[in-house]
């Protein structure tokens, strides 16, 4: 009897817990398929839709700050170097004979470039993270003055012109050029310029500026891209050329070379329709310099060398004498001493066929590079004194400044900034993340493709089973924490992973990434914050009507006419917020001839506004492409009842997350 | 050729500072012949090549370079030679080695090998001619030296450098193409831009020679003498940092006349106009090759990405019209058929088999791996433009691209979408010489 007495609840409760249980798990299942809309549940559990608050993500929380040296400006007689500290929300005047700082000012707003006049007395700022200009008074080192002007401005130019005083601005986040007048302080002109323009240069005679746009674009996907050299009429801020290059990306440096009739833009070459079986010889892609003459003719030339590379070409200057100029590869720490005579009676003696295949040849450099000055880690920027004695050098990484006597071209000193932030491990992950050092021959880094964290806006043929095809858009790192897995094909679990084995198989070719760095590397990756695409003064405000209207289309659950939505169908069912991904694998009908299989992993919206081109081969050059052109049977969410207006709307609230 | 160049009797042996007769200490002890010496990057280990009696195969030996005896690291049959330290302790070297004065003309060539520390050795190159003389490059590759033209009916065939990486991979020529019909051998990367190599003329092989580099930037383009002076006699270069080179130097000797007299060791400084004092000289000792025993950079490693359980490779040309050569007869027809032929000794190539020449020249093709492979270009009537001889190999699973056929070398492909990926790559099998169907992608 007692032993009934004991086993007869323990059977019934055996028997509640087991039916709960497996009812709990079939309603749980029921829930997870009702709700992701899709008929195999293996790979969902609760987070994939109950996702984390953004809040908690690493990007999402304080960070520290460094000293980290941007643009850069010497005074007429220079004595003084002005350098702007982006993460400071600094400008620093440093002296030359010392190497001394001087004073720091406050400037909001993350000053980048730097122009001075021509008496030195007023120092224009672009700030890039909060798209304006803003004017300092060189004697008090106050800011007496502040303009807004396109999204994210990299760069600026000071000139004189019959018209009056100009400034030119690149506006690397809008995709435009604001030409503004400096007395009063106005923007007279925004024109449009190429993808991301980022660097300025101004003729001495203020007639000409050069924009150098930093992303190349392409019309299809498996066309050669090209970038822009954008001319430009600073008095009246009207484009007078625009001068393609083909295959030239990464466009971060332009300078003119009066005496030569010259204007050099540093440049990857980029070779993304080859499949990547291999790296040597710069088969994914190698740097180069692109002279542009007045008639708008171009000749890109190779920075590298045959067996060693000079990775992310950043800065460049000549010097006044026209003779000599000096380019900074942030991912070699190298600065590259082009002798100009050489490079001029080159392109004198070679004919057409020479000058469009010099690019393509490894082992020409040698006849015009006379140096290779090393550097400090990730060296950007660079300046030159009027008299061209004095080279100064951005170390970013070490928070220092490179001076360099051009004569001897050995350093003379540094001017130290910070400590270089060695104690941050989000700080060493960004060493890691710039340094070519890790590809066979030092051929790229992880930023040749990932500009500040972001897409490079290319598809490119990794090396897989087969050849030729694995085409695969690139990815935006900027927002990522959270979103595993990685890769297009979603088998990636950690970033570790990711950048670790399958880069130094892929992509890098040498030994992977040693794993203390690896994880320093995923550390600073999962602190890149997305992308903003709205202007700063966008920022926290309402969403526009068109944009609201959007909204409530992205989160529509029936058509117009009432009829249902299939779950599976709904935006908001795999681009779920707060992360706008389940992080989940999905067929949306875009399966290509050269696929081999149908889902790819659904990609994060945060900043999708500015990560074209889309779709997994990246075959759709707009959002608009991915339901007009691309969409087939409402596959990639039910678009075909949409009007014109609605996809504007829908396109206009995308590009607000 | 090991038991010419190092006769019963040769040593390895170790100086010390000042470099005096007194301070040398024997490396090989036990042992009838050694040579060949390498030291490992850390500089703790000396590798060479030694004969444990006058009938053994030479083998691979190491030695600590603070003493002990020697211990065999190679058993091969047919014997190993040319030792070369790989990134994490990887051994390469050659193997067999030919008898004296067949190393270009044997049936059995030499080939590379690769030797993880504790196991196996793996055969690295499969050309159709001997592979010997190997040195690690600073970025992970194995230089050595090689001849690809096994087919010619010369007796004395163009030596060239080539590299191939530490899994067989992207096997590529490097230097000293039609460059004349020198001997080159024992190539050493300096460390200040250069690869410095020993040449003599072929007429007469022989260790006596002279010292000439090439600029890695463009190594093609920039061969020289390596020293300002005088270096005929000249037996081993080295690098020592900073741009100092040590080299052993045999002054009495002429250009193409075996080696008479007794040679010494200089420690060359850069740009120097002559040798200077040497470092080393004692009248008792015949120097033959001098290694400094120092720590330096290791070279870097490559992360395979074979399948090394396949049986094949995939060659993807961008375009065959591509080349530095002229065609045959001045035929200026665009290729039509891509011949691929294997070699199975001298005047033996047996043909796989013709695959179709995209319109943009691009072809693409699985070849079997492992195995000597040569190209033919053909003209639409089946007229050969261009012949490759069998040189190149692929891997297991290597998916392998060049941008023609001899084309320009330290080129970069063009950013051209090449149509031949358009397609399912053709197939041929050692056992079939049918051409396999060309079918499109689905």
């Amino acid at each position: 009897m007692k032993l009934k007495r004991v086993l007869l609840p323990a059977s019934l409760l055996a028997l509640v817990g087991t039916g709960a249980t497996f009812g709990g798990f079939t309603g749980l299942r029921a829930h997870e398929r009702l709700r992701s809309g899709l008929p195999k549940l293996a790979l969902v559990s609760c987070t994939h839709c109950h996702q984390r608050s953004l809040k908690t993500l690493p990007w999402a929380k304080p960070r520290r700050h460094h000293d980290a040296p941007d643009g850069m400006a010497v005074s007429p007689d220079g004595k003084t170097l002005f350098i702007a500290l982006n993460d400071r929300d600094e400008v620093v005047e440093a002296d030359v004979a010392s190497l001394s700082v001087k004073r720091r000012a406050k400037v909001p707003g993350g000053p980048f470039g730097l122009a001075l006049d021509t008496a030195g007395k007023r120092l224009f700022v672009a700030c890039r993270n909060q798209d304006t200009v803003s004017v300092i008074d060189t004697a008090g080192l106050k800011v007496v003055a502040s303009i807004s002007v396109g999204i994210r401005p990299t760069d600026i130019a000071y000139c004189q012109t019959p018209s009056g005083e100009r400034l030119v601005v690149p506006n690397s986040g809008s995709n435009d050029i604001s030409v503004l007048s400096v007395l009063p302080l106005l923007e007279l002109t925004r024109s449009a310029a190429g993808r991301e323009p980022y660097a300025v240069s101004v003729s001495t005679d203020g007639r000409r500026a050069h924009i150098a746009n930093r992303m190349a674009v392409h019309d299809q996907v498996l066309s050669q891209p090209a970038s822009e050299v954008t001319v430009l009429d600073p008095s009246t801020g009207h484009i007078v050329n625009r001068v393609e290059l083909p295959s030239a990306h990464m466009a971060e440096g332009v300078t003119e070379v009066p005496a030569r009739g010259w204007v050099l833009s540093s440049m990857i070459r980029v070779r993304n329709l080859v499949p990547i079986t291999q790296v040597k010889d710069g088969w994914v892609m190698s740097t180069g310099i692109a002279i542009t003459r007045e008639d708008g003719e171009a000749t890109q030339i190779p920075l590298d060398e045959a067996n060693a590379y000079f990775s992310d070409p950043s800065g460049i200057v000549a010097s006044p004498d026209g003779k000599r100029a000096y380019v900074a590869s942030g991912g070699a720490d190298v600065v590259t001493v082009l002798d100009l005579d050489r490079l001029g009676a080159w392109l004198a003696r070679s004919g057409e066929p020479e000058r469009s295949d010099a690019i393509e040849n490894m082992a020409l450099s040698y006849r015009y590079v006379s140096a290779r000055i090393p550097t400090g880690r990730n060296p950007q920027h660079l300046a030159l004194s009027p008299d061209g004695s004095r080279l100064f050098v951005s170390e970013r990484l070490d928070d220092r400044v490179l001076v360099v006597d051009t004569s001897s071209l050995k350093p003379v000193g540094r001017i130290v900034l910070g400590n270089g932030g060695l104690d941050d491990p989000v700080r060493l992950g960004e060493r890691v993340f710039t340094n070519s050092r890790y590809t066979f021959q030092g051929q790229f880094s992880c930023r040749s493709c990932h500009p500040d964290g972001h897409v490079d806006g290319l598809s490119y043929d990794f090396d897989g089973a087969g050849v030729g095809d694995n085409l695969l858009a690139n990815r935006s790192l900027c927002g990522v924490a959270g979103t595993e897995p990685f890769k297009w094909n979603g088998k990636n679990p950690t970033l570790q992973y990711q950048d670790g084995p399958r880069f130094a198989r892929v992509l890098m070719r040498t030994d992977q990434i040693p794993e203390p760095q690896l994880d320093q590397l995923a550390t600073f990756i999962t602190h890149l914050p997305p992308t903003r695409t709205l202007p700063w003064s966008r920022v926290g405000q309402p969403l526009t009507p068109s944009e609201e209207r959007g909204r409530k289309l992205f989160f529509a659950t029936q058509r117009t006419d009432g009829t249902p939505i299939p779950v599976g169908r709904q935006c908001q069912t795999c681009h779920r917020p707060p992360l706008f991904t389940d992080r989940l694998l999905t067929s949306v009908g875009t399966r290509g001839a050269q696929d081999t299989t149908d889902v790819f992993d659904t990609p994060h919206l945060i900043g999708v506004g500015a990560m074209a081109p889309y779709l997994h081969d990246g075959r759709a050059k707009t959002l608009e492409e991915i339901w007009t052109t691309y969409q087939r049977d409402d596959l990639h969410g039910v678009s075909s009842y949409w009007s014109k207006q609605q996809l504007n709307d829908l396109v206009e609230y995308l590009k607000t997350i | 050729m090991l038991d010419a160049r190092y006769p019963p009797g040769s040593r390895v042996v170790l100086l010390a500072p000042p470099y005096g007769a007194d301070t040398v200490r024997e490396l090989s002890r036990g042992l009838v012949a050694a040579g060949d010496p390498c030291v490992s990057w850390d500089g703790r280990s000396v590798y060479f090549s030694g004969k444990s009696s006058t009938d053994a195969d030479w083998q691979i030996y190491r030695v600590s370079a603070g003493g002990g005896r020697p211990e065999v690291v190679t058993r091969v049959p047919g014997g190993a030679m040319n030792p070369a330290v790989a990134a994490h302790g990887e051994l390469v070297f050659s193997s067999p080695v030919p008898k004296a004065g067949t190393l270009w003309t044997t049936q059995e060539p030499a080939a590379l090998y690769g030797q993880m520390p504790g196991e196996a050795p793996s055969r690295l190159t499969f050309g159709s001619d001997s592979a010997v003389d190997a040195t690690v490059l600073r970025d992970g590759r194995i230089l050595y030296v090689t001849s690809e033209a096994r087919d010619t009916k010369h007796a004395v065939r163009h030596l060239e450098f080539f590299t191939v990486n530490n899994d067989g991979t992207e096997v590529t020529a490097y230097a000293c193409e039609d460059g004349g019909a020198d001997r080159i051998r024992r190539p050493r990367e300096l460390g200040d831009g250069r690869v410095a190599f020993l040449a003599a003329p072929a007429e007469e092989p022989g260790p006596a020679g002279w010292a000439e580099s090439v600029k890695s930037a463009a190594p093609f383009a920039t061969r020289g003498k390596l020293f300002a002076f005088r270096s005929i006699g000249c037996r081993s270069v080295e690098p020592m940092g900073q741009g100092e080179v040590l080299a052993c130097i045999d002054s009495n000797v002429g250009a193409g006349r075996m080696m008479i007299g007794t040679a010494k060791v200089f420690r060359v400084a850069p740009d120097a106009t002559e040798t200077g004092a040497p470092l080393f000289g004692d009248p008792k000792w015949d120097n033959i090759e001098a290694a400094p025993v120092a720590a330096r950079a290791e070279p870097n490693g490559h992360t395979s990405a074979l399948n090394l359980k396949g049986s094949y490779g995939t060659l993807l040309c961008l375009n065959v019209n591509f080349s530095s050569k002229p065609a045959a007869a001045g035929n200026l027809a665009p290729a039509a058929q891509l011949r691929i032929f294997t070699w199975e000794g001298p005047g033996k190539e047996r043909t796989l088999g013709e695959v179709p020449v995209e319109s943009d020249g691009s072809v693409i093709v699985q070849l079997p791996a492992d195995t000597p492979l040569g190209l033919d270009t053909l003209d639409a009537a089946g007229h050969v433009l261009r012949h490759q001889p069998a040189a190149l190999w692929l891997r297991p699973g290597e998916n392998r691209a060049c941008i023609g056929c001899h084309e320009p070398r330290n080129h970069a492909p063009q950013n051209v979408r090449p149509l031949a990926t358009m397609h399912r790559p053709a197939h041929l099998d050692l056992n079939s010489a049918t051409t396999g169907p060309q079918a499109p992608k689905p």
